[in-house]
């Protein structure tokens, strides 16, 4: 009996490549048509015609130009890149805790890196005094975010803990930033208290030139460390014993890949506030198609969670009078969808 | 073979035998060597001994199993050679290396280990989770080196025809010779087997125990495995070391180890040990059998 199996396992690299492939084309093609979507009435041709003529230095009717180059396109940028990282920020937390329900909202990851974006944006505090601006932001939410990470990691070392009673340490945790944050904005102007409050649930309308190269810059270079990284990640999702006898440092590899995925969701969520349930759907989506291997799962993961968030954002976008935050709608979709994927889903995802 | 407290062999000093990691991968004999180890759980206060003053040296490769009742700290044994726990007291060299001083990933290149039961949450196929097995050479194996070596350990085990099923799919048996195929695939010079035939049939433990001695025998690998079925392992065993109440009762061949006070002594069961062609087998008796 010869079965040699190499034939069929590259065929199926190629099948997760070009799903990988696909999806990236349907963000591109994403991003084209939320062009022409919004309160501003322009028609999708106009809108991708309006950004062409722009990108290729022809005339552009300014009121158009304003909406489209400099409102909806940073804003697709935004929702595409946040996506991805959301997204990969997911994955990996599944992998690396070994489970199915954390992703950087359930741990606590993002209302604690919100939190240290609210303290600079609305008191004014940094902890690095020396920088200012944007980067104050991302500073301050990066070492926010880490204390859930922490938190986690000392009580996962020193006690058993359960998946479950993981997740609602992390739920406490976010509960707990929460109510902070929610402090500091019930506190501030009340004039922006709607904003705020829009800026809580997750929005993208902040958006915009100024802004998405940090979310660009971050995303691309760190899931680039995470992909160098997957197969690395693969082992961590393992058993923690074996995982050594396999030649890795179980406790400091898994600090490492949690802090990568602390600092990526920082640098988003200090532009965008909390947007949930992108981080903890999309890999379980993507592990339908592409299995669990972390090689293709975590870029899988990226292109289809930029995939979900253009999309949802366009509906959020046309939703009510003056769009609604695009937190508000991917909860409603992402929510009720899950629950039918893995009802649908024949095979188990997770043991 | 020789499983005893060297006196006269050459053995490591204090100072380390290998300067660096690369002569301790290339270089010496294949050897493992417990000296006077002691394990105990818990922390201060509240202590759990285990293990206390086991003390063997395995100078050269074959098979050797390690043999005792429930919960007499055979895993833990285990643990304290390839680095999981860390002994309260003693000292174990892994190729003439204290393990200590060892990094888990060159270590990983030289001893491969093989649990008893598999509880990865993550259904990978089978073809990746063998894959696993060759990540201490991931910098510089190659995608096709590696599937080359994936397929002929599961052909090995008999199991080529499952590499791209879903492993949480499998029955357990089947998890066993995937967790085996995947301690292989690692490419050795030491395995450690935590009763890796547990959950196969009578005819399957015979044909893994059997590969597991040619394995021993015609690539000189140490092959350390725990066993609870006395009979497959004298069969197959050059070496056996029994533990009783945490600590080594006997050891040396087969013959030696397997008497019928022995088992009476440490497993507190009535047996008959009879011989067929120079190996012991073990008939068990209760109180109504007649000697």
């Amino acid at each position: 009996m010869d079965s040699d199996f190499r034939p069929e396992y590259l065929r199926l690299r190629r099948r997760n490549m070009l799903f990988i492939a696909v999806c990236l084309l349907l963000v591109v093609a994403a991003v084209l048509i939320t062009l022409g979507m919004g309160v501003y009435n322009i028609s999708i041709p106009d809108a991708i015609s309006a950004w062409w003529n722009h990108l290729t230095g022809g005339y552009v009717n300014p009121r158009d130009d304003a909406y489209v180059w400099d409102g909806r396109f940073p804003r697709a940028i935004m929702a595409a890149f946040a996506g991805a990282g959301l997204a990969i920020g997911g994955a990996v937390m599944q992998s690396v805790l070994k489970n199915p329900l954390t992703d950087p909202y359930t741990m606590g990851v993002s209302s604690g890196a919100f939190f240290g974006a609210v303290l600079w944006i609305i008191c004014g505090f940094s902890l690095f005094p020396f920088l200012s601006g944007d980067l104050a932001s991302i500073a301050n939410a990066f070492v926010f975010s880490l204390i859930p990470v922490g938190i986690i990691l000392i009580l996962s070392r020193y006690k058993r803990i359960t998946p479950t009673a993981m997740v609602l340490i992390g739920v406490a945790i976010m509960y707990v930033f929460s109510s902070f944050t929610q402090y500091f904005m019930v506190t501030a102007d009340s004039s922006s208290l709607a904003e705020a409050y829009s800026w809580r649930v997750g929005t993208l309308a902040d958006a915009s030139w100024d802004n998405v190269p940090y979310v660009v810059v971050s995303v691309t270079v760190l899931s680039a460390v995470l992909i160098v990284l997957s197969r690395r990640i693969n082992v961590l999702s393992m058993n923690d014993n074996y995982a050594q006898t396999l030649g890795e440092n179980v406790q400091k590899s898994r600090v490492l890949l949690l802090v990568i995925v602390s600092l990526m969701t920082a640098s988003i969520v200090s532009f965008t506030g909390t947007i949930g349930f992108v981080g903890l759907v999309c890999p379980h989506v993507v592990r339908m198609f592409t299995g669990s291997n972390s090689k293709y799962l975590i870029p899988a993961s990226a292109v289809f969670g930029a995939l979900f968030l253009v999309a949802i954002d366009s509906i959020a976008k046309v939703t009510g009078v003056n769009g609604l935050p695009v937190g508000v709608v991917s909860a409603l979709i992402g929510g009720p969808v899950f629950a039918y994927l893995l009802i649908k889903s024949r095979r188990s995802v997770w043991m | 073979m020789s499983i005893s407290r060297i006196s006269s062999k050459k053995k490591a000093t204090e100072t380390e035998a290998y300067e660096s990691p690369g002569e301790f991968l290339e270089g010496g004999p294949t050897s493992v060597d417990v000296r006077d180890l002691s394990f105990s759980y818990g922390s201060a206060g509240r202590t759990v001994p285990v293990l206390h003053g086991v003390d063997f040296y395995i100078g050269e490769s074959g098979f050797v199993s390690i043999l005792g009742p429930n919960g007499v700290g055979k895993s833990t044994l285990i643990h304290c050679i390839n680095k999981i726990l860390e002994p309260t007291e003693g000292v174990v060299y892994v190729n003439d290396r204290d393990v200590k001083s060892i990094e888990v990933k060159d270590l990983a290149k030289v001893m491969s280990y093989v649990p008893y039961s598999a509880n990865d949450s993550f259904p990978l196929s089978v073809a990746d989770t063998v894959m696993l097995g060759r990540h201490p050479y991931s910098k510089w194996g190659t995608l096709d080196e590696d599937l080359r070596i994936v397929y002929d350990t599961l052909r090995m085990m008999g199991i080529e025809d499952l590499a791209m099923r879903p492993f949480n799919e499998l029955s357990a048996g089947q998890h066993q010779k995937v967790m085996l195929a995947r301690g292989f695939a690692q490419q050795p010079r030491i395995l450690l087997l935590d009763e890796p035939t547990s959950n196969l049939d009578i005819k399957h433990q015979l044909e893994v125990t059997k590969l597991l001695r040619d394995l021993a025998h015609q690539q000189g690998i140490l092959v350390i495995m725990i066993s609870h079925d006395l009979n497959i392992a004298a069969k197959y065993s050059d070496r056996m070391i029994l533990l009783s109440e945490g600590t080594i009762y006997a050891s040396g061949t087969p013959k030696e180890v397997i008497t019928e006070e022995n088992l009476a002594a440490v497993y507190g069961v009535r047996s008959k040990v009879v011989e067929f062609h120079g190996v012991p087998h073990i008939v068990l008796m209760d109180e109504d059998d007649e000697d």
